[in-house]
């Protein structure tokens, strides 16, 4: 019995609405836009947090990464003497041998260290020739950077004390090298500037880290997305010697890295944060400049998960304004439109409303407003979300608890700002009422 | 004719209060309504006749004594106690019409029924009933904005009698018709008199008062005049100057 009464409430509610639609409509259109925003952006920004973390665990909530940079003193222009000359044009930085036994001998906790070095070439075969990145390092690379052997085989110990010219390429080089036909047992060239190397294919990796995803990584981590030559790291060191040296003529700059990058791994993901003070205590011995840079996965997870919490909440700061200031207008309208139907409220009170049928009269409309206002905000928003990541690839992942809040909210701002036009309405003097024409 | 009282009025009092003089609107009056009368209450304006529809209306409280409606004195009821009176017992037809805008003519009848707390779709045949007994059962679907002014007085009409009220009171009926329609909503009131129903009409139109048995002629706040007529056509002159 009460339950009817309320659905006829509602069934007025809406005929009055319908009555003015354009009103309506235009009433609704602040609560449309603060509930959708609020569904959409916390879409958006959940669909990028969420990509972000995982392209960060693809790198390994485990490792650290430890890569070689060019120190500030080599950096700067020339100044016109000599030293400064020599530093630029011969330039010897980064890290050495001694510094991964260093970090696998005295930090704790370590539980392997895997070296690499990394070199600028491209990969010949037949009449392709593809630009990539020749990677020397040890057999259990995949484990470390958890990328998926495709077909064929790793490179194994044997390869590496035997100084084997076998390698493993990257999927995207297979692909744009091979053109369909299978590459395993197939040799490439790898061309350098002064050098041509055949090298036989005996497996095809796929890089787990896509992280052309991850701007706020630096840029060398974007050599998993690029094609990718990877030789045992013994064969790397006897074919271009113990350095690494880079000749770029144009400017006349040599390079001389000993390794490109250290990754380090840990027993488990406690001992990482521990450990960093002591990976860099180990590495500061023996050097007067800093080069080397220290990116840490799991730290840029917690980073990455704090600032989503930041973004977060303000985001519902903004949507509850975006809510407030629709819940106004919806005040604003309703008051004009007791003040328009004052007549009718006579007319009610006459054939027997009491002040809170009125009330609750008022009440439900405005309520109906922000329902409806927050339903379509809802499915708005959710379309939009739907259709970004149609169209963008990202992933936009709609929350439950957005659109329960968004919902919620509306509802909330429904009531509170319904309540004083529809007292309102409920305390004009019925005799006055009905007067007003 | 049943001697039973539906309204006794005792001393009844309004004094408007405006904040440096009181303005006196009712000044104890007196008078009983039968069951089953036909009565206008007539007078210039100033003479009460507004503040005295409004409290008979139970729109508004006297300053003092007593109003007894049914077996209730409904003089003190609490603003909520007053609009279930006005909802039960009292069926209102207002000079405009007043009918809701956004509702046809069946939901307009509907609406006093809801605020007693009816289920409508119990009463859908007697709304229709009342409807064609106002001559408009086959304009159930229509909104107010679709009716002529006669038309739209009808449905109040049917409106009024939907919760079966004590009384009918009608405030300027015919105000805002033509000769000819306001003959036919007379014709409708003097219809339903015969049904026995009490009928208490406020005017100053003569022709209004003509139809009523008894004119109760308001002056200053008092009753001036108070004329029965045993039958419409034959006048007897009981006058009752004030008590």
């Amino acid at each position: 019995m009460y339950a009817l009464a309320l659905i006829r409430i509602f069934q007025a509610g809406l005929k009055s609405l319908r009555l003015h639609k354009l009103r309506s409509a235009l009433t609704m259109l602040g609560m449309i836009i603060g509930v959708g925003a609020v569904i959409a952006l916390v879409a958006i920004g959940e669909g990028a947090s969420h990509d972000a973390q995982e392209e960060i665990r693809a790198l390994g909530a485990k490792n650290v990464i430890i890569r070689s940079i060019k120190p500030p003193s080599m950096r700067e222009q020339m100044h016109g003497d000599w030293e400064s000359f020599f530093r630029r044009w011969m330039a010897f930085y980064g890290l050495k041998r001694t510094d991964a036994t260093r970090i696998k001998d005295t930090v704790p906790g370590v539980s392997r260290v895997l070296p690499m070095l990394t070199k600028r070439m491209s990969a010949v075969h037949e009449r392709r020739e593809v630009g990539c990145q020749l990677i020397g390092t040890f057999p259990y690379y995949p484990e470390f950077t958890q990328a998926e052997l495709v077909a064929g085989e790793f490179l194994n110990a044997a390869e590496e004390n035997t100084k084997a010219s076998a390698c493993v390429i990257s999927l995207s080089l297979a692909e744009r090298l091979f053109a369909g036909h299978n590459p395993l047992a197939e040799e490439i060239v790898v061309r350098g500037y002064e050098s041509e190397q055949v090298f036989q294919v005996k497996g095809i990796l796929r890089e787990r880290a896509d992280t052309e995803k991850l701007p706020q990584l630096p840029d060398s981590m974007g050599q998993t997305i690029a094609a990718n030559v990877y030789i045992p790291l013994s064969t790397f060191k006897s074919l271009y010697g113990e350095r690494n040296v880079d000749r770029s003529v144009g400017n006349l700059v040599l390079e001389a890295v000993e390794l490109s990058e250290i990754r380090v791994e840990f027993d488990t993901v406690e001992d990482v944060l521990p450990a960093l003070p002591l990976i860099d205590e180990a590495l500061k011995a023996g050097r007067d400049e800093r080069d080397f840079e220290i990116v840490v996965p799991i730290q840029e997870m917690v980073a990455l998960r704090n600032q989503k919490a930041r973004d977060t909440r303000m985001l519902l700061y903004i949507a509850c304004i975006s809510l407030l200031v629709g819940g106004i207008g919806i005040m604003n309208i309703m008051l004009a439109t007791v003040t328009e139907r004052t007549q009718e409220i006579g007319v009610r009170r006459a054939l027997g409303a009491t002040r809170s049928n009125i009330t609750i009269q008022f009440l439900v409309e405005t309520l109906l407003l922000c329902l409806v206002g927050g339903a379509i905000g809802v499915s708005g928003g959710w379309a939009f979300s739907e259709f970004r990541e149609f169209l963008t690839g990202d992933s936009t992942i709609v929350k439950a608890w957005s659109v329960i809040m968004a919902f919620g909210l509306s509802v909330v701002i429904g009531l509170v700002f319904g309540l004083y036009p529809a007292r309102r309405a409920a305390h004009l003097d019925p005799i006055e009422a009905l007067r007003h024409t | 004719m049943a001697d039973r009282n539906i309204i006794e009025i005792r001393n009844l009092t309004k004094i408007y209060d405006l904040g440096a003089i009181q303005v006196p609107a009712l000044n104890g009056l007196n008078f009983e309504i039968e069951e089953g009368s036909y009565t206008a209450i007539m007078g210039p304006s100033g003479s009460g006749k507004s503040t005295l529809l409004n409290i008979l209306g139970c729109l508004d409280r006297p300053t003092a004594g007593a109003y007894i409606l049914g077996n209730d004195d409904v003089a003190h009821m609490s603003d909520k106690e007053l609009s279930g009176v006005r909802g039960a017992r009292i069926g209102f037809i207002f000079q405009s019409y007043n009918l809701i805008q956004q509702l046809n003519v069946i939901e307009n009848i509907h609406v006093p029924l809801f605020y007693q707390g009816k289920d409508i779709s119990d009463y859908y045949d007697h709304c229709e009933k009342l409807a064609q007994k106002v001559g408009l059962g086959d304009r159930l679907d229509h909104r107010p904005m679709e009716l002529s002014g006669g038309q739209q007085q009808r449905v109040a009409v049917a409106r009024s009698l939907v919760n079966e009220p004590l009384m009918l009171l009608a405030d300027e009926p015919t105000g805002n018709l033509d000769s000819t329609t306001e003959q036919e909503i007379l014709d409708i009131l003097d219809e339903l008199h015969a049904e026995g129903r009490t009928l208490v009409v406020v005017t100053h139109d003569d022709a209004v008062a003509e139809r009523a048995s008894r004119v109760i002629h308001l002056k200053d706040g008092q009753v001036d005049k108070d004329i029965r007529k045993q039958d419409s056509d034959r006048k007897s002159e009981n006058q009752f100057q004030e008590a």
